[in-house]
């Protein structure tokens, strides 16, 4: 192993053994061993990475009720999803579940009101029977004479 | 996610609390200081709630399409605003904190200052790159797709940055 293949693992892995590669391990371990500029290079990775470890963030105090608190924009929903987020509302859904259930009742009633309009063709009445005296005066006319019994 | 796509107010805040710790962490790391941090972590979620529909839930985690916006603002507002400012008051707090060894104390506070000035002296591209996966624990195929960059770039990127932190502050302690 060459100092510019260590220091190519160094800066690609940081100064912590255990992040190197696994293949590449036992010979960068024997590396630092027998090389002092290696374990130089270590050494100044390591106080760079045990800084980096100490820089800490801030605390932001006010601002998740900040962006919680902002102003959003009205969503522009397409039909379909603001019957669908009605029928299937994000919260309290069990006290909501009359919604789906109603939708579920729609096409029923709309099929016994269409039911009762519109006969499709299908007729149960039959007009003959309407005029059952007129059928009664034609059967007296017939001639059963030469009927065989 | 879904239900902020169907414009859930309860769902948006919950997306809210879990991940404006990372947003705006990381947002800090970029940008360097508080204000400007505390508008653009408002700005991603506002985005969040605008954009929902646009996020594919096939091609990326949520995590990494929001540390996607964060990254595409902080560098516009940086190309827009100059060059990363941060934030002195934060390391005179920090001089000030009370300890147990004064001495071992201020060393810690200059090396921390040292790495501070060193960090925001980055390219934008190798302070990102850092960040991800130093510090928010992005592996760096996640890091390269936050970035729109190829994995092999964000290695560069990662190693001219470490190489860069280590030059400066050994040449400097």
């Amino acid at each position: 192993m060459t100092l510019d293949e260590f220091t190519r693992i160094i800066d690609l892995h940081g100064s912590e053994p255990a992040h190197w590669p696994k293949s590449l391990r036992g010979e960068c371990e024997s590396f630092v061993a027998n090389n002092v500029e290696a374990r130089m290079l270590l050494n100044q990775q390591w106080q760079v990475d045990e800084s980096m470890a100490k820089l800490e963030v801030p605390s932001f105090p006010g601002l998740e009720t900040r962006v919680l608190n902002q102003l959003l924009p009205e969503r522009n929903q397409n039909f379909f999803e603001e019957v669908l987020s009605w029928l299937i509302p994000d919260e309290s859904f069990g006290k909501q579940f009359w919604r789906p259930a109603i939708a579920a009742c729609i096409p029923l009633v709309f099929g016994i009101v269409l039911g009762n309009y519109f006969s499709f063709g299908i007729g149960i009445e039959d007009d003959g029977f309407q005029y059952w005296d007129d059928e009664l005066a034609m059967l007296s006319l017939t001639d059963y004479t030469e009927t065989n019994f | 996610m879904q239900a902020v796509c169907v414009g859930s107010r309860s769902a948006y805040q919950r997306l809210v609390k879990r991940y404006l710790k990372s947003i705006s962490h990381y947002a800090y790391r970029l940008l360097g200081n508080q204000k400007d941090t505390e508008d653009i972590t408002q700005e991603v979620f506002l985005r969040l709630w605008t954009n929902a529909q646009k996020w594919n839930t096939e091609k990326s985690k949520l995590t990494t399409w929001l540390h996607r916006i964060t990254h595409n603002l902080c560098i516009d507002y940086l190309r827009k605003h100059g060059r990363m400012q941060t934030q002195d008051s934060f390391d005179d707090e920090a001089a000030d904190s009370p300890s147990t060894s004064e001495e071992s104390n201020e060393e810690t506070n200059d090396k921390t200052k040292l790495l501070r000035e060193a960090l925001s002296a980055l390219p934008e591209n190798q302070r990102s790159a850092l960040s991800l996966c130093h510090y928010q624990g992005f592996s760096n195929k996640e890091a390269a797709a936050i970035m729109n960059i190829s994995v092999k770039a964000l290695e560069s990127a990662i190693a001219r940055a470490k190489r860069s932190l280590r030059e400066k502050l050994t040449t400097n302690i």
